[in-house]
């Protein structure tokens, strides 16, 4: 294009800005960012392979590019300079071409993409409701809801939040007299302090590092690492400050070696009958090494004629999806192939990353992977975890030498000379012409100082959680978000996995900022911030409140629907700063049921257990052909947290509801509701035997008459009565289900001898089949089944 | 007013269309419920499906799991018989990724059967395949097909997502995803497996996932034995009259809890509004269908979450007789149990490619029938008899079957394995074949497709397509359009980027074998 005419359009602009009235100011990040990102990076972006024109938008505009003829681009219609260009299949909607126009008019200024920004402590802010915060996350909550002149929603009854409050921090229901306390704070301390916390908290974990008791690929053969999954719950239990819990999963193994003056011992495949007897004394060398089974919980393949240079290459890619999706809030894995398209990562960054994890044993596994299950995955460790070895604590030395023969293998990391790593060019393993790189963190986000020292995992990992030289406060704001979502049900950034250019900027920027102050200066204290959160005014919130209503006086209908619609936003439905009710997670789908109806066994840890399973599930598994066998004791009635993980065949009604296959950091679970959901808590035998046990229970303790029992029931599995109506549909199923069964003996038999438990009672079969009908619709209510 | 059980799906799929995430809570879906109400404003945000006049209504995949040697069953390779026994020209494999015969001695494998010429396209079809010649005037043979994993696992997921990269949705998913299903009481993605071959090579669930997309669209597996879905047969001790009972009880008390919590539920962005009155506040009415008991009873609820949780009971009761019926050969007549072999309950390729016809019939979008045990590393012409028996047959039964009462026209079938096998020797007990992903051999059939066609060819030796070259994504790309959508502008929001079935490499549609 001629200057003269550049000149020329860029003066038209500056007139009809200098025309335009005074707008509400942009926000770079908030309004603009994220229409840039999505509709012009591609081409204008950090992924210079296809950058166009050297225009640059994912950077401060150089002087020479003038934003008018920017503006230009997008508005005219003439096809060869329309902006994005058809072919890219990109559009801009009136409003992000509207957006864009003010945020030129306002002088087209940039800021960097907040989630790289450092958090800001911010100070709480004032509120013109003083009576309504109840700590300060309150008031960054209130400020922003009375900008918006926006009322918060009033507090969720008694019953409703002390079910919440379990459910979040227990993935329990409340016991009865649970449900009868007062005391807010003491029932936040009371659960935070149970062992279900840390079992909660882990069904969490587990999901982002892809926790899983089989392979994967191929043969899905199990692996050994129930013992890291032991070691993750108690950390929760034992609240071990998050920057420990980091470092001790990338990097047990090297602090281990740093700690122990002997060599690390690493168990081979035919060593492992010799059990160690120090074992127990090394106590925390030994818990270092179960947490470095972090770097094993990949996807691994046994399959015969697998490529080692390829599967190496795939392995090295997982590790780093992994730890960006977990710690970084990232998706640096797009940088595989080219630089990322929307975020400064580079593809050097990716293969650097990779680095880090080169010096993992991988060779073994490689070489030794067999069509047996467990399958072999070397290093492996005979060893007890804390609480068995406490367990063995308390035996004579007869017992305790037959106990550690008896004990779990685990996987472990354990380093080697580091392989050589090379940027694969678009990711191709054949191809060995890219540069070799040593182990570096992402150059935007800084480098480590190590000297001459090749940087190990475990810089990585103080990197990670060092608030001062490294990114500390970044990954304390990942996870912060992530509390935040347990607590109400959605992040405060709701792109969970992705902080990035593509992410969603979170509805309040300064809240999250300083939260994640907050859990660096409390020494990344996770039970701090839940309590926090637990504690404030907004998670008290109703969920069914008048959060986004507007307010009574009429005046600000259009102002709660600009905020509702803000043009750059397109999709944001409102300020997410209230309560949510969602459906159980499927873990807790069954820990409620079990609870309910008195059949949960609650111990914590130990190996993986196997809860009853439809028959021939497992018949497409090969390498080797398998059955399986449900457990036949008090394993069966354990919580979801510890049931057999089967990644390709997970356990269906996990499956139904929606629990991950664990293949790839998860840090939201989708919350369907489908018909096979449905036939699960039906049909289940799971359910059908806890149906039929707290059926036992009602007639024990519910009392002589119908209502009463009924009364009991309906209390158990929603904590509250049942009204007259609730009453008369539950009596009107029970008498059904009676005339059925006085007809139908045989058939109440049935019923009642579902799986392995005994009827607990002296009724006759077709009394206890009829309270098993009641009992079942009790355990399939939305109300029972949903968080509020 | 809507159909209930088409109601979770409907509300859960238009909401999807419009979402970055995958959340759908009840906050999550309401608000997204809002936000569809205003992308309806905002164009090109989505495009209503289809996106033009489709061909087929459905897809019926038979995939031949293990890897059919295309040298053995549509690629006649004269020069390679000829050079049997050699040394493979390293010109060929230099530097190509391989399987099982990494770092041994290269040898041709002539072909090791004879192949003849049928219909009257003359398509060259070999012996191991007789009944697939006397359709050979209705298939579509794609010789130049390629692919790029070469270990069973990943190539299976090649095959089904596009990429090898985990957490994608297979194809069934994006086409239940953008279609829904026809039927109101069956889903509308199903897999079925038989087996029978060599070692047959395990098959992951994975292969059916619904990835990120919700996991309403993902396959759902159907049973020979036991529950044909998993549990869709009533608890021991229960009749269905019972479980009816029980449904109406939870669904009388969802409603109740519902109502006396919402008496009016605010109009805020959290309400849902349904249908055509997307701005009042109503409660969601929909239409129960012909439940006896309940005249004019529709889903009355104010939470969506609510709603769309009793109309998944109701699909879930309906589930429970449909399944079953749909699985009950019984009134299948002897001749047509006969022309496809099958025996009921058996579990074989037959009986699954009765089923398949079945299954389209009640409106199933996506069927695909995996046989397991295309492995041929050894021993190869035993193991082609075995496996090519099972299926040869029963293939041209459902073709001829959907022919007969008008349904090929409406429907696609595709043949195909995850690769096809190396014109070098293994030897696993037997001359054999190792994987290979340079070249194989698929089949197409029904609407739109041009019948009695040959297209793409390999070079001398089988090794490499070389003429009219298709790859799995182009494979993709075909199956879409004839469903009636641009695989270019089918996309979904994840991590950032609009992902497709066809990924982010040029796909093209095979225009040329449609007619």
């Amino acid at each position: 294009m001629p200057i003269s005419r550049l000149i020329f359009w860029s003066l038209i602009m500056w007139l009809m800005v200098a025309k335009s009235p005074a707008a509400e100011p942009i926000d770079f990040n908030r309004d603009v960012r994220p229409i840039l990102s999505d509709k012009c990076f591609f081409c204008h972006g950090p992924d210079d392979k296809h950058r166009e024109a050297d225009l640059r938008l994912d950077q401060p505009l150089r002087a020479e590019t003038k934003p008018g003829e920017l503006l230009r681009r997008i508005t005219t219609t003439e096809s060869d300079e329309q902006m994005p260009p058809k072919k890219s299949g990109k559009n801009l909607s009136a409003t992000e071409v509207a957006m864009l126009r003010r945020w030129v008019e306002q002088g087209a200024k940039w800021q960097t993409h907040w989630a790289y920004v450092a958090p800001i402590k911010h100070e709480p802010p004032r509120v013109a409701d003083e009576t309504w915060p109840a700590n300060w996350i309150d008031r960054f909550v209130l400020a922003r809801l009375e900008r918006e002149q926006l009322k918060p929603a009033p507090d969720a009854d008694r019953i409703t939040l002390i079910r919440r409050l379990t459910f979040d921090l227990r993935g329990l229901p409340p016991t009865l007299d649970e449900v009868a306390a007062n005391d807010h704070e003491q029932l936040v301390d009371q659960f935070l302090a149970s062992n279900a916390f840390g079992e909660r908290m882990a069904v969490w974990w587990l999901d982002l590092v892809r926790y899983a008791d089989t392979v994967g690929y191929h043969g899905d053969q199990e692996h050994h690492i129930s013992p890291y999954r032991d070691w993750v719950i108690d950390a929760f239990i034992d609240n071990m400050p998050f920057d420990r819990f980091t470092q001790a999963q990338l990097a047990g193994d090297l602090l281990a070696a740093d700690t122990s003056t002997t060599r690390q011992r690493v168990v081979e495949p035919k060593a492992e009958s010799k059990t160690d007897p120090s074992l127990a004394r090394r106590a925390n060398e030994t818990d270092l090494l179960i947490a470095s089974g972090y770097n094993r919980l990949l996807q691994t393949s046994h399959e015969g004629g697998v490529q080692a240079k390829e599967y190496l290459a795939m392995y090295a890619a997982d590790r780093v999806r992994n730890l960006s999706g977990v710690w970084l809030g990232g998706t640096v894995g797009c940088a595989q192939c080219h630089n990322h398209k929307f975020d400064p990562y580079t593809a050097k960054d990716f293969y650097s990353l990779a680095a880090f994890f080169a010096d993992l044993d991988e060779a073994a596994h490689l070489k030794k992977g067999s069509d047996q299950t467990p399958t072999v995955r070397a290093p492996e460790m005979r060893l007890l975890t804390k609480r068995e070895r406490a367990q063995a604590e308390k035996m004579t030395a007869a017992e305790r030498t037959a106990f550690e023969k008896s004990a779990r293998l685990s996987m472990i990391s354990s380093a080697i000379e580091p392989r050589e790593m090379r940027i694969l060019p678009r990711g191709n393993w054949l191809d060995d012409s890219g540069p070799i790189v040593t182990p570096a963190v992402p150059e935007f986000l800084g480098r480590l100082e190590t000297g001459d020292r090749r940087a190990t995992r475990l810089d990585l990992a103080r990197w990670l959680t060092d608030s001062n030289s490294g990114v500390g406060l970044l990954t304390a704001r990942v996870m912060v978000n992530r509390f935040w979502m347990l607590m109400l049900g959605e992040g405060l950034c709701r792109s969970l996995e992705d902080f990035g250019a593509q992410g969603q900027s979170p509805d309040h920027p300064e809240l999250l900022d300083r939260l994640a102050h907050e859990f660096v200066d409390s020494g990344w204290n996770v039970k701090h911030v839940m309590k926090l959160i637990a504690m404030s005014r907004a998670y008290r919130q109703s969920s069914v409140g008048q959060a986004f209503q507007p307010d009574p006086n009429g005046q600000t209908a259009s102002n709660a629907q600009s905020v509702l619609a803000r043009p750059g936003q397109a999709g944001k439905p409102d300020l997410h700063l209230g309560q949510s009710r969602f459906r159980l997670p499927a873990e807790f789908i069954r820990d409620n049921a079990l609870a309910i109806s008195g059949l949960l066994v609650n111990e914590v840890g130990g190996p993986s257990v196997r809860p009853y399973q439809p028959a021939g599930y497992y018949k497409y598994l090969n390498f080797p052909k398998r059955e399986y066998a449900a457990d036949k004791d008090s394993k069966q009635w354990r919580r979801g947290v510890y049931v057999h993980w089967q990644r390709q065949y997970l356990h269906p009604m996990f499956k139904a509801f929606d629990a991950p296959r664990r293949e790839e950091c998860t840090a939201a679970r989708p919350r369907s509701n489908t018909p096979l959901a449905a036939l699960a808590l039906l049909n289940d035998p799971t359910f059908v035997e806890a149906a039929k046990a707290f059926a036992a229970r009602i007639l024990k303790e519910g009392g002589n008459t119908d209502e009463s029992r009924i009364t009991f029931a309906f209390r158990h599995a929603t904590s509250r009565p049942p009204d007259d109506s609730e009453q008369s549909v539950l009596l009107s199923l029970l008498a059904d289900s009676r005339t059925d069964y006085l007809r139908d003996e045989p058939s109440a038999q049935k019923l009642v001898t579902t799986g392995l438990t005994p009827p607990a009672s002296s009724a006759p079969a077709r009394e206890l089949a009829a309270w098993t009908t009641v009992a079942r619709a009790l355990l399939n209510l939305h109300e029972t089944t949903t968080r509020n | 007013m809507l159909d209930p059980t088409k109601f979770a799906n409907q509300i859960q799929r238009r909401t999807f269309l419009n979402s970055a995430g995958v959340s759908l809570g009840s906050a999550a879906l309401s608000a997204m419920m809002a936000r569809d109400a205003r992308a309806a404003t905002a164009p090109n945000e989505q495009r209503p499906l289809p996106h033009h006049q489709a061909r087929v209504k459905r897809i019926i995949y038979l995939y031949m799991s293990g890897g059919p040697s295309h040298l053995e069953t549509f690629d006649e390779k004269p020069v390679l018989a000829k050079m049997h026994g050699q040394a493979m020209p390293e010109s060929f494999t230099k530097g190509q990724p391989i399987a099982q015969l990494q770092g041994q001695k290269l040898t041709c494998q002539g072909p090791m059967i004879g192949f003849r010429k049928h219909g009257e396209s003359g398509q060259v079809i070999s012996d191991f395949l007789p009944w697939h010649g006397k359709m050979a005037d209705d298939l579509c043979i794609l010789r130049s097909m390629v692919t790029e994993q070469i270990n069973h696992d990943p190539a299976h997921t090649f095959m089904n997502t596009g990429t090898a990269i985990n957490g994608r949705p297979s194809m069934g998913s994006w086409i239940n995803y953008g279609l829904g299903s026809e039927a109101d009481d069956l889903p509308g993605f199903v897999v079925l497996t038989s087996e029978g071959g060599r070692n047959p090579q395990p098959i992951s669930s994975r292969q059916w996932s619904a990835g990120f997309l919700p996991s309403q669209f993902q396959g759902v597996q159907f049973e020979s034995a036991g529950d044909p879905v998993h549990y869709v047969g009533n608890p021991a001790g229960v009749s269905m009259a019972q479980q009816r009972r029980l449904v109406d009880a939870i669904r009388k008390l969802d409603e109740h809890r519902d109502s006396s919590r919402h008496p009016v539920y605010p109009g805020g962005s959290r309400a849902l509004q349904l249908g055509a009155s997307l701005t009042s506040d109503q409660p969601v009415a929909a239409e129960r269908g012909n439940h006896r008991d309940k005249p004019g009873g529709g889903i009355s609820a104010h939470d969506p979450e609510v709603a769309a949780r009793i109309a998944a009971y109701e699909l879930a009761f309906k589930m429970q007789s449909s399944v079953p019926e749909l699985m009950d050969l019984s009134g299948e007549t002897q001749a047509t149990l006969d022309m496809y072999g099958a025996k009921p309950g058996d579990g074989s390729f037959a009986s699954n490619c009765l089923l398949a016809r079945r299954m389209a019939e009640r409106g199933v979008r996506f069927i695909q029938l995996y046989h397991r045990g295309w492995d041929h590393h050894g021993d190869l012409v035993n193991f082609m008899k075995i496996s090519c028996g099972l299926t040869d047959h029963p293939a041209w039964a459902l073709l001829t079957d959907l022919k007969q009462r008008g349904m090929l026209d409406e429907t696609l079938v595709i043949w195909g394995g995850e690769f096809g096998r190396t014109p070098m020797f293994q030897g696993k007990g037997g001359p054999g074949r190792d994987h290979h992903i340079k070249a194989f051999s698929m089949w197409l059939a029904g609407g739109g497709v041009r019948g009695g066609l040959t297209y793409g060819a390999t070079d001398e030796l089988g090794y490499n397509s070389v003429e009219n070259v298709v790859h799995v994504r182009d494979l993709h790309a075909t199956m879409l359009h004839l469903l009636g959508i641009d695989h270019e502008r089918f996309s979904v929001k994840h991590q950032g980027l609009d992902a497709r079935l066809t990924g982010v490499e040029k796909a093209r549609v095979l225009h040329d074998v449609l007619g």
